[in-house]
C-alpha cells in the first residue's frame, strides 16, 4: 500500500471549502460591476448587494473563528508565508521549466508549501485584509464616512479583486488542470493526505523535517 | 439633437421656492416628514427648509447671507442635480440608471438602480441621495431627473420642466444650451457694468458644461459651489485606468495558461516521465 502523508487537517479543509464557497458568491455578485449587463437585472432592489453582504459574513467570521480557535497553527501558517530564503528564487528561476517544459532538474527542494504557494497564501491574505476593511468601510460608513473615504475604498476593492481572480484562476488550474499535477486535488479534497513519494519529490525539505514524526506515528 | 440646459439667473431670484413646491408636486415627492427618512423639519434661524437635499427632495433654496462691511448681503441660489457633461454619477454607476439623454442631461432609471451609492460618494456636488438600510445595504438612489423620469415625462411631452414652468421672475429658463449660454454671458456683462465684478456664469466650462447654469452676481464660493469642480480622482483611477487593466491582466492570465497548459501537456507526452534530476 503506498504511505499517505497528511497534508491539511479537516478543519483546515472545511475552512478552504467554505470559504471558497463564500469567495465564489462575493466573486459573482460583486462581477456586476465589471460586466454589468450581465446582472442587471439581479442588481436590480439590491439583491446582489445583499447576498454579496451575506458572503462577506462567512468569508469574513470563518478565518476570524478559525484562528481564534486555532491561533497556533494559524500564527505557524502565517509565518510560513512571510518565511523567504535563497531556495525561493531558485524556485521563481526553476519554475519556468518545470511547468512548461517538464523538467524539474533545477528544482530547489521546498518546505511545506513551495514559494509559489506561499505567493498565493501572501495574495489570500494580502487581499483579503483589503477586502475586509476597504468593504467593512463601504457596509457601515456608507452614510457617515467623507466621501474621499468611500470613494477609495471603492478603488482598493477593485485592485484587491484585480489582483486575486487571475491569481485565483491559476491556483485552481495548478491544483486540477495542470498535466503534471494529477491527485495533489486529494490534500484539500479527499482525506487530506498526498503520496509520501509526492511529498519526496515535491516538497524535501518538509519531508526530511516530519519524517521522524511520521515513523512514530505509523 | 441640440443639446438643451436651465439658465438660473440667481440675481433674478426672489427665492419664493415655487420651483422647490413644484418639483416635489410633479415628480410625486412626499413631504420629509412622512417619509421617515429625515427629521422633522425644525426652525435654525433660516428660510432655508428643508435643511438638505433628500430622496424626496431634488431641489431646494438655499438661501446665503454675506457680510459686506456690516451691510448684509441676502443670497439665493439653487441646490439641484447641475447635469454635467462629465458626470462622475453616470461614470460609477454600474447598471446604467444613471445615464447621459440625447439633450445632454443626466437622466435616471431607478428601476435598474442597484443601491450601490456610488453616484452618492462621487458627486462633485453632492447631489443624489438615496434611502438605505445600512445592515442589509438595500438602497434605491434618487435625484433631479429635469423631467424626464420615465412617465412623468415633460420634456418628451414638449413641455419645460415643473421648475422652469413655475418661476413667478424667469430666473429660469429652459432653451438651447447654446442659446442660454450667449444670454447668461450677456447677462454677467450686464452684471460687472452696474459695479459687481465678480460676476460669473457658472457652468460654462465646469466638468466638460454643465446643463444647468447659474448666472452669479459673486464668485462660485460665496454661494457655497465648488470653484473648479472635478471628476474625483478615485473615479479616474478606478474606471480609466483599474478596471481597463484588470481585463488586460485577466486576459493575459488566462492566455498563460492556456499557452501552459498546451506546452506542459507537450512535454508530458514527448518526455513520458519528469525530467528528473
Amino acid at each position: 500500500m503506498v504511505r499517505m502523508i497528511e497534508r491539511y487537517r479537516s478543519r483546515t479543509r472545511f475552512l478552504h471549502w467554505t470559504n471558497l464557497c463564500a469567495f465564489m458568491l462575493l466573486l459573482l455578485t460583486g462581477m456586476v460591476l465589471f460586466v454589468p449587463p450581465l446582472w442587471g437585472v439581479a442588481a436590480q432592489g439590491s439583491w446582489t448587494r445583499l447576498f454579496h453582504r451575506v458572503g462577506a459574513v462567512v468569508f469574513i467570521a470563518g478565518p476570524l473563528i478559525f484562528a481564534v480557535v486555532n491561533w497556533r497553527a494559524t500564527l505557524e501558517s502565517v509565518k510560513e508565508a512571510f518565511n523567504w530564503g535563497p531556495d525561493d528564487i531558485g524556485w521563481l528561476k526553476a519554475a519556468p521549466r518545470y511547468y512548461f517544459l517538464n523538467d524539474e532538474r533545477a528544482m530547489p527542494p521546498q518546505e511545506h508549501m513551495n514559494t509559489g504557494q506561499k505567493m498565493w497564501w501572501l495574495i489570500v491574505l494580502f487581499t483579503g485584509v483589503v477586502f475586509g476593511v476597504s468593504g467593512g468601510l463601504m457596509w457601515i460608513g456608507k452614510t457617515t464616512l467623507p466621501s474621499g473615504v468611500l470613494q477609495w475604498s471603492v478603488f482598493a476593492h477593485d485592485v484587491a479583486y484585480i489582483v486575486v481572480l487571475p491569481m485565483f484562476f491559476v491556483h485552481i488550474y495548478l491544483s486540477v488542470l495542470h498535466p503534471l499535477m494529477t491527485g495533489v486535488w486529494r490534500s484539500m479534497l479527499a482525506d487530506g493526505k498526498v503520496p509520501a513519494e509526492y511529498v519526496k519529490s515535491h516538497h524535501a525539505r518538509w519531508y526530511a523535517r516530519i519524517s521522524g514524526k511520521q515513523a512514530e506515528s505509523e | 439633437m441640440a443639446e438643451k440646459s436651465i439658465l438660473y439667473d440667481a440675481t433674478r431670484c426672489t427665492a419664493c421656492r415655487g420651483c422647490q413646491v413644484a418639483c416635489k408636486q410633479w415628480n410625486e415627492n412626499n413631504e420629509e416628514w412622512k417619509t421617515g427618512q429625515a427629521k422633522l423639519t425644525t426652525n435654525w434661524g433660516s428660510y432655508e427648509n428643508p435643511p438638505d437635499l433628500s430622496p424626496q427632495t431634488w431641489l431646494k433654496l438655499k438661501f446665503i447671507e454675506v457680510d459686506r462691511g456690516g451691510k448684509l448681503d441676502w443670497l439665493f441660489t439653487r441646490q439641484a442635480c447641475m447635469h454635467c457633461t462629465d458626470a462622475a454619477c453616470v461614470k460609477v454607476c454600474p447598471t446604467g440608471s444613471l445615464y447621459r439623454h440625447e439633450l445632454g442631461f443626466v437622466s435616471y432609471d431607478k428601476s435598474i438602480c442597484s443601491g450601490c451609492g456610488y453616484c452618492v460618494d462621487f458627486c462633485p456636488f453632492k447631489v443624489p441621495r438615496s434611502t438605505r438600510n445600512v445592515v442589509t445595504g438595500i438602497a434605491k438612489a434618487d435625484k433631479c431627473t429635469l423631467c424626464t423620469t420615465p412617465a412623468l415625462d415633460r420634456l418628451a411631452a414638449g413641455q419645460e420642466p415643473a421648475c422652469v414652468k413655475t418661476c413667478p421672475p424667469k430666473a429660469l429658463v429652459y432653451g438651447d444650451r447654446a442659446q442660454l449660454l450667449a444670454q447668461g454671458k450677456t447677462r454677467v456683462e450686464e452684471l460687472r457694468n452696474k459695479g459687481y465684478s465678480s460676476a460669473y456664469l457658472y457652468g460654462d466650462k465646469e466638468l466638460g458644461g454643465l446643463h444647468v447654469m447659474y448666472v452669479l452676481n459673486d464668485s462660485p464660493e460665496v454661494y457655497g459651489l465648488p470653484a473648479n469642480p472635478e471628476l474625483p480622482a478615485a473615479a479616474v483611477a478606478w474606471k480609466d485606468v483599474m478596471q481597463p487593466l484588470g481585463w488586460a491582466i485577466a486576459g493575459l492570465a488566462g492566455l498563460g495558461l492556456v499557452l501552459n497548459y498546451v506546452m506542459a501537456r507537450k512535454a508530458k507526452i514527448e518526455n513520458g516521465e519528469l525530467a528528473k534530476k
